[in-house]
């Protein structure tokens, strides 16, 4: 199949050859960008607190709900390799931000979008890819400019930013309980040794039907999804628990090596059964032994974690079992009880035990969980337990609350506030518009081009709250030429006010990064003038 | 179907004319696809996989481009080939290398319809690749004496070869990186101490380099987050469970107590082998293969950071930065190479953990952290950074350097035109021939810039008629400008490989009269 495209064409006469050649690459470049225009433009509704939701429905007939490009783009299953560059994008803003993965499919989109008539004029793709890079570092310049300083005991400007980010999403109206709720999860994991770190992966989040999202709340300790374990009839409730975290398994013994046991008559049955039953009793008195009143057991693919005896030894020696525990959960699991894991009975020892003061199986609307708090020397770990009427709302505010933790992580990194609402776009559109003026030749046009490019944000913002685009934006040119930085859209009041004052906020991270690499992709994308087929 | 008739079927054979013709034309297809890659303006290519997953690739590297072809055309395998060797031997100028042959096989085919045997063209063409050769040996710059000189070659030479990459914006950060990174070598050419981690997210700018190793692993749990003076045991081996591996071997025992036993024994010997892991003496364990739990916890209360499930590369390299072996027995100590460094810590990038090590044994080692937008960007990224590594450790041994923007180019033709006018007979239209291909390179720089190619190109000879010119094409400005004063350089390793290698193909495929193509294998799934 390749090797057609790559050999016929070029047979030819050599007259005609470099004409037709390039009509091709102008083709390819159009259709490139064209198809990430298109990826642009089905997420464009999304943006902005009255951006609107997106259903998914995926292959396997699940359906998701959401606001978040990231998520949206994600499922989109694109083909065309320049649709998917696009794709990729909104996966690095997530990854570097975890906010405006919406904003900076955008602003690609619209740059894309600008470069195609700088292209039909007859500019040289690298020129206006040189330039855009130029107006770019520019661009990050100016808004660094604008940003306002903002310190980590400062939780109001924290909870702000926060509750910017929520307001866009579908649970914007609990935004005054999930934003201080993001505050204080981030806040409370910061090491005070690194605070310029912080690890999301120190913050679980424990969803769980029932309820509204009112009632996610943080808590102060670890969060099971899962029952404790009722076969036997243990316990449900354990004050001060000793708590071990065992990667081992209380069951038959079961060897790697292939293995049989020969019975030849009933009386050896009854022998084998008896066996067993002390195996494990003697196990079990092992563990009591220790103290240990609640038991976290590993999930094992190779045999059964606990059998129904063991759990019924188990229950009368007053152990509250939680089984089927993942591996990749026992790293925070240890960090949060400040316990060691143990694999192996012999080294069931006291001092690789976590202490709480109580663990306790709670029912929660249909389903039930385990509840560990009042854990001593608690490492720097939150877990947020997330509730929601139906599956969708739940998924959504899960996300929705990874974005504002994220926010809340960016601030940490990049202690810098801006303003939202459009606010930073329009005045970067005014600066870059400005410098263009500067500029020689080429260079100048384009870089004025990508200035008006940038106002497709406050522009999307108003047309998705209904507002009259055009003359919002030009009221916004002309509040920011007046020397109004800070001048955004009130979405709320559907007018232009000063943005700061209205508490809309997001950390610079959020914008430059938007800047930045959604210049990248484009250069990359002009750069390309031929798509090659290969295995 | 008999398979006789198959073979019939199949099987063909071109001859003469024709066959000659199916190898230029193939050939010449293979270089005008790279072509537009060319030059500090050269476009970039989508390459689109039809496996699984449809991957996307971008890139500007003609030997990725060329590699990952569908190619029937046997002449155009012979090109992807000398692109191939081309990367293996100095790394950069695979494009370069398959536009020559491009053009070399075009003039060829000229030459040809004129009537002249392709054995004259040969000789021709042998005779004016050594004068072109011969004319750059005498245009050589050689500062290896004067160190300061010789790291500001390095610099543009790194710089040129990066300004035709994606790195083009960030070049003199990213040519600062390489110069480092490969002074650190002292003179090998090993690349492989030099490590190039990807982390997406950040920009490209954000890239460091970082001395030491940096491992994409975890450190066991409950086990040290830092070691000082580490003392590290590379090791492929199973820390599952020792599995016996003959076939069917299986116990039978006749109460549930002997089971115990048996698995207690089995927990023993893990036991031992942990233990004589412990025996070496070490602080630190890495393995190739996973560590189960127990042998995990053995470590852990033994104080010893036990890393799992470290993939082949990153032991093998592990071991060469650290100075150790790869251990897989445990029983004589004394026998086994520790490998040694200062400090080993968790460090994080991006959102990731890593694992650094620092103060290794190897001195040169050093790990280049690259960051970038997307998979995309890093990956093409990484590509041009190991070009400019790559021409960089060449240059560091065969320090004679060139000026670039198609000056060495001029420089030659200039020279094999003489030699034209000189010879006599036929011979001596092969070697214009290879004068006018060695143009088509500068030509095409300008094409890909979007300047007049025509006009350029013929200031350009002007002006090389006047002796010790040093002009070339500015792409930039879109002139003809001193190479010298801008600082365009080139390796001359580099750009001899790509007139050796073009010559040599361009001939081998002239001297092809005859194509055979056997009878495919049959697959049962196609079509």
């Amino acid at each position: 199949m390749a090797t057609a495209v790559v050999s016929q064409p070029r047979s030819t006469a050599s007259q005609t050859e470099s004409y037709v050649d390039n009509k091709r690459k102008d083709d390819i470049r159009q259709g490139n960008i064209k198809s990430a225009c298109a990826v642009a433009d089905a997420v464009r509704t999304s943006l902005g607190p009255k951006g609107m939701d997106k259903m998914i429905s995926t292959a396997s007939g699940d359906v998701i709900i959401t606001n978040d490009g990231a998520t949206i783009l994600n499922k989109m299953e694109v083909l065309q390799p320049a649709a998917k560059m696009l794709v990729e994008l909104s996966k690095s803003q997530d990854s570097a931000a975890g906010d405006g993965t919406t904003t900076v499919v955008v602003i690609a989109g619209a740059l894309l979008k600008r470069c195609l008539s700088l292209l039909s004029h007859g500019i040289h793709p690298t020129v206006i890819s040189d330039s855009l890079h130029r107006a770019s570092i520019k661009a990050v310049d100016v808004l660094t400019a604008m940003a306002v300083p903002v310190e980590l005991s400062d939780r109001d400007s924290l909870i702000k930013s926060a509750s910017t980010s929520l307001n866009s999403k579908v649970v914007s109206q609990y935004s005054t309980l999930l934003a201080p709720l993001a505050v204080d999860a981030v806040l409370s994991v910061v090491d005070p040794a690194k605070p310029e770190m912080v690890d999301l992966r120190d913050i679980k989040i424990v969803k769980k039907l029932g309820g509204t999202v009112d009632d996610t709340e943080t808590v102060k300790g670890l969060v099971f999804d899962k029952k404790a374990s009722h076969a036997g009839g243990g316990p449900t409730r354990v004050e001060n628990a000793k708590i071990a975290m065992i990667q081992f398994q209380i069951s038959p013994p079961k060897t790697d090596i292939e293995q049989s046991i020969v019975v030849s008559d009933y009386t050896q049955m009854d022998r084998i059964l008896k066996e067993e039953r002390n195996y494990i009793l003697g196990m079990i008195k092992k563990i009591k032994a220790t103290g240990c009143n609640v038991l976290l057991i590993q999930k094992s693919i190779l045999r059964d974690a606990v059998t129904d005896l063991s759990l019924h030894y188990l229950a009368k020696a007053k152990i509250m079992v939680i089984k089927d525990v993942e591996r990749d959960e026992i790293e925070f699991i240890t960090k949060t009880l400040n316990c060691l894991p143990i694999a192996n009975i012999e080294h069931f020892r006291a001092e690789k035990l976590g202490y709480a003061d109580l663990v306790e199986e709670v029912s929660l609307g249909e389903g039930k969980i385990v509840k560990l708090t009042g854990i001593k020397d608690m490492g720097r770990t939150t877990t947020v337990l997330v509730r929601g009427s139906n599956h969708l709302v739940l998924d959504e505010a899960e996300r929705s609350l990874h974005d504002a933790l994220c926010v809340v992580r960016c601030l940490v990194n990049k202690r810098f506030l801006i303003a939202g609402g459009g606010a930073p776009e329009i005045e970067l559109s005014r600066q870059l518009g400005a410098w263009a003026k500067v500029l020689h030749g080429m260079e100048g046009y384009c870089v004025r081009s990508f200035a008006e490019a940038l106002e497709v944000i406050p522009y999307t913002l108003a047309e998705n709250a209904g507002l009259n685009p055009i003359a919002i934006v030009t009221e916004l040119r002309n509040r920011h030429a007046q020397g109004e930085t800070n001048a955004g859209i009130n979405v709320r009041k559907g007018q232009i006010t000063n943005i700061l004052e209205e508490n809309v906020v997001q950390p610079l991270l959020v914008s430059t990064s938007a800047i930045t690499l959604a210049t990248e992709c484009v250069r990359m994308i002009l750069k390309i003038d031929d798509i090659v087929t290969v295995r | 179907m008999a398979i006789n008739r198959i073979f019939k079927d199949e099987a063909s054979e071109e001859k003469g004319e024709r066959a000659r013709m199916a190898s230029f034309v193939g050939a010449m297809a293979i270089a005008d696809l790279v072509k537009t890659t060319l030059g500090p303006k050269g476009m970039d290519k989508i390459l689109q996989s039809t496996g699984r997953g449809r991957e996307v690739t971008v890139t500007n590297d003609g030997a990725t481009i060329l590699k990952s072809l569908h190619i029937d055309n046997p002449a155009a395998k012979v090109l992807v080939d000398i692109s191939k060797v081309q990367d293996d031997e100095v790394g950069d100028g695979t494009t370069s290398v398959v536009v020559l042959a491009g053009e070399l096989l075009r003039e060829a085919e000229k030459l040809v319809a004129a009537k002249i045997h392709p054995m004259t063209i040969i000789s021709g063409y042998r005779m004016a690749a050594e004068c072109a050769r011969d004319a750059l040996l005498v245009k050589v710059m050689d500062n290896k004496l004067d160190a300061e000189k010789f790291k500001s070659d390095l610099m543009k030479i790194a710089m040129t070869t990066l300004s035709s990459k994606i790195l083009s914006q960030d070049k003199e950060h990213f040519a600062q990186l390489a110069v480092d990174a490969v002074m650190r070598l002292k003179g090998s050419t090993n690349l492989e101490s030099i490590q190039i981690i990807k982390k997406p997210g950040g920009s490209l700018k954000d890239s460091f380099l970082d001395e030491g190793f940096i491992l994409d692993k975890k450190i066991g749990i409950g086990q040290p987050k830092r070691i000082e003076n580490a003392k590290i045991l590379v090791a492929n081996t199973a820390m599952d469970t020792d599995k016996v591996k003959i076939y069917g071997a299986r116990v039978r025992v006749d109460s549930m107590s002997k089971v115990a036993e048996i698995e207690g024994a089995e927990k023993e010997k893990m036991r031992e082998k942990v233990q004589k892991i412990i025996g070496h003496g070490i602080n630190c364990f890495v393995n190739r293969q996973l560590i189960y739990n127990f042998p995990e916890e053995l470590f852990a209360d033994a104080g010893i950071l036990a890393i799992e499930h470290a993939d082949f590369d990153g032991i093998e390299r592990l071991a060469l930065v650290t100075g150790g072996d790869i251990a897989s027995t445990f029983d004589n100590p004394e026998s086994v190479k520790l490998g040694h460094c200062k400090i080993i810590e968790e460090i994080m990038i991006g959102e990731d953990k890593l694992i650094h090590f620092s103060g290794v044994a190897m001195g040169q080692a050093c790990t280049i952290v690259l960051r970038g937008a997307s998979h995309h960007v890093l990956d093409e990224a990484e590509r041009s950074l190991h070009d400019a590594l790559c021409v960089l450790s060449q240059t560091v041994n065969d320090s004679r350097v060139l000026l670039g923007g198609g000056w060495p180019e001029m420089v030659m033709a200039k020279e094999v035109d003489e030699l034209a006018r000189k010879t006599p007979g036929k011979k001596s239209h092969a070697i214009e021939a290879f004068s006018r291909a060695l143009i088509a390179i500068p030509t095409t720089i300008a094409d890909n810039a979007g300047l007049d190619s025509a006009d350029l190109i013929a200031k350009l000879r002007a002006e090389h008629h006047k002796e010790g010119c040093t002009a070339g094409i500015d792409v930039i400005s879109g002139t003809v400008g001193d190479m010298a004063e801008r600082g365009i350089c080139e390796a001359f390793k580099v750009k001899q490989a790509v007139l050796l290698s073009a010559t040599e193909a361009a001939e081998m495929i002239l001297r092809v009269d005859e194509i055979i193509t056997c009878a495919p294998r049959r697959r049962e799934d196609r079509m």
